[in-house]
């Protein structure tokens, strides 16, 4: 069908939000239009001739799209855009910035479970998971997509309010000597080098010594 | 522009733990502010890039006879540096840097180190010194240095844990950096020894 | 840290400053590729992906993927940014070092090339001579993430 008659102003801020490269187009609604917008989504890999329709967001009215299972091959880079109608008017079509899921993404801090005896703490860390194609599928860890990956674990006595840090590259720290009947608290953060990406810590994990029965 | 203004003179760099600084002597014209700016060539600009130049903004036309050119020395390759000086229209000719510089020759100091005994505890505070930047921690048993042991510590936050102690003897810990991109140490810092007591730390 | 990486490509070890390079390079990411108007066509990673390739032949691709990058690519990318000039710099004279050391497993016959490098190779530079040399090489530029995500 031929064009509408595209007067109408563009979405702003098309961009890519990625977390664990689970990758979800946001944008904008176009300044000054109120309710009854509706909007459609084309999507494209880099270096390939076409852009491929989403059907699932077509003719949306809300303003985000999951794109993480046109997007989940991280060797390869993408484009979105976004176009808006609104009473038979329509915008341009308008584009985000070359995504590398590989390197835009953002990771989430990884799991904790601590465990303790009179006189140590048991940690083990879990990476988060990479956004899954197929959930019945086998979950693929962060650690196969970033070979690199480690651990920064801050362990904070309670009592002293002393905190020290470790770095790990395995999942599994043993703090030994502690104190009995001590409350420790742990969080922990993933970095990888190269390409460099952090996570943020996690929240805290708190633990106490077994009383020292001897006592 | 009619170039009556001298170039700069003593051009020299100043590079200590990998922060690299390019210094000359004021050039002196009576009643006038003169204003000087650098410019920078490296390996690749001679060899591929008609031996182009490439100005660093932020020390353009300043007044200061000093300027930080650490965030383009980021190969390890030689460069050129050159420095000219203005004042109104009269523009001096370049003073170039005598030889080359390259990142390899900087000076690295022994790290700011603090040791310290958490209880049975053996940690060490060091100080963040860039992220070129890696640690390497040796330390011991007192009287033990034949089995003395290593931790590489790569990411610098505050307090890091080394290993547990025995209670008793003294533990002794000497430190150095090393610059992965030079593939340099620096000298060891001084040795300090603590000892476990009990859960109160303890100085030696 | 700096990551400097140790690759290992068989008998041919190179170290390389992999962040600084990522970092110069994620300076001027959004910069390069907004200047790229074409999206359907890339020089490195179609039609056949550097994914594709032998890992016999890894050494040989990256050494003439560096000279490609030295001999043609960057003295086209002059921009009327000075920032992002001297971030091609700090890339070019990176590039520049680790080149020379390819070199020299190249001239120890450290870093073989076989026949599939050769034709990956050919169809990079009939990608790169398809445009104009300035397209081309800022194109190029905005690729290096595809290098070194595939190098990694």
């Amino acid at each position: 069908s031929g064009e509408l008659y595209c007067s109408l102003p563009n979405p702003r801020n098309v961009h890519f939000e990625s977390i664990n490269m689970k990758n979800v187009l946001h944008w904008s609604a176009p300044e000054g239009t109120g309710d009854g917008v509706l909007y459609k989504v084309k999507y494209s890999v880099y270096g390939v001739g076409k852009w491929i329709r989403k059907p699932e967001c077509r003719n949306i009215n809300r303003t985000w799209c999951d794109l993480s299972r046109e997007t989940s091959d991280y060797e390869e880079q993408y484009y979105a855009t976004v176009k808006a109608f609104l009473n038979g008017m329509c915008s341009d079509w308008m584009e985000t910035t070359r995504f590398n899921p590989l390197t835009d993404t953002k990771i989430d801090p990884p799991m904790i479970s601590v465990s303790s005896t009179e006189k140590s703490i048991s940690i083990i860390l879990t990476a988060p998971e990479k956004w899954n194609r197929s959930p019945e599928g086998e979950p693929i860890s962060l650690l196969q997509v970033y070979p690199g990956l480690q651990y920064n674990v801050s362990v904070l006595n309670k009592k002293t309010k002393k905190r020290w840090f470790f770095s790990v590259s395995n999942n599994t720290l043993v703090v030994p000597w502690l104190e009995p009947g001590t409350a420790y608290c742990v969080s922990a953060q993933i970095y990888v080098t190269t390409p460099l990406l952090h996570s943020g810590f996690s929240k805290e994990y708190c633990i106490d010594t077994l009383k020292d029965k001897t006592a | 522009e009619d170039a009556l203004l001298p170039a700069p003179q003593n051009i020299s760099i100043l590079s200590i733990n990998m922060k690299h600084f390019l210094t000359w002597s004021p050039v002196i014209v009576e009643g006038e502010t003169v204003r000087y700016s650098v410019e920078f060539q490296g390996e690749y600009e001679r060899e591929y890039a008609n031996e182009s130049w490439i100005p660093i903004c932020e020390c353009s036309l300043i007044t200061a006879t000093v300027c930080n050119i650490t965030e383009d020395i980021s190969a390890t390759v030689a460069y050129n540096l050159r420095v000219r000086a203005d004042v109104g229209a009269s523009r001096s000719e370049w003073g170039t840097l005598k030889g080359f510089f390259n990142r390899i020759t900087t000076s690295l100091t022994p790290p700011l180190m603090k040791v310290i005994a958490d209880g049975y505890h053996l940690l060490v505070e060091l100080e963040d010194m860039g992220p070129a930047f890696q640690f390497c921690v040796l330390y011991w048993k007192k009287g033990q240095e034949s089995r003395m042991q290593q931790k590489v510590v790569k990411e610098v936050s505050s307090v890091v844990h080394l290993d547990t102690m025995e209670a008793g003897p003294d533990y002794c810990v000497k430190a150095q950096t090393y610059v992965e991109t030079i593939n340099r140490s620096s000298s060891f810092s001084q040795t300090q020894c603590v000892r476990a007591q009990g859960g109160r730390s303890m100085w030696l | 840290t700096a990551g400097n990486k140790i690759f290992h490509f068989g008998p041919c070890r190179i170290s390389m400053s992999m962040t600084e390079i990522r970092s110069g390079f994620t300076a001027i990411k959004a910069n390069i590729q907004a200047r790229d108007p074409i999206r359907t066509l890339s020089i490195l990673s179609h039609p056949h992906s550097l994914h594709k390739v032998k890992s016999s032949d890894r050494c040989c691709i990256t050494y003439h993927l560096f000279n490609f990058y030295v001999d043609k690519v960057f003295k086209h990318c002059k921009t009327e940014d000075s920032y992002v000039n001297r971030k091609i710099s700090s890339i070019a004279n990176s590039f520049l070092s680790v080149k020379r050391r390819l070199g020299q497993c190249h001239e120890q016959n450290k870093c073989v090339c076989g026949q599939e490098s050769a034709e990956k190779f050919k169809q990079i530079l009939a990608n790169y001579e398809g445009l104009n040399v300035i397209s081309a090489a800022i194109k190029s530029l905005g690729e290096l993430d595809i290098l070194l995500d595939w190098m990694e």
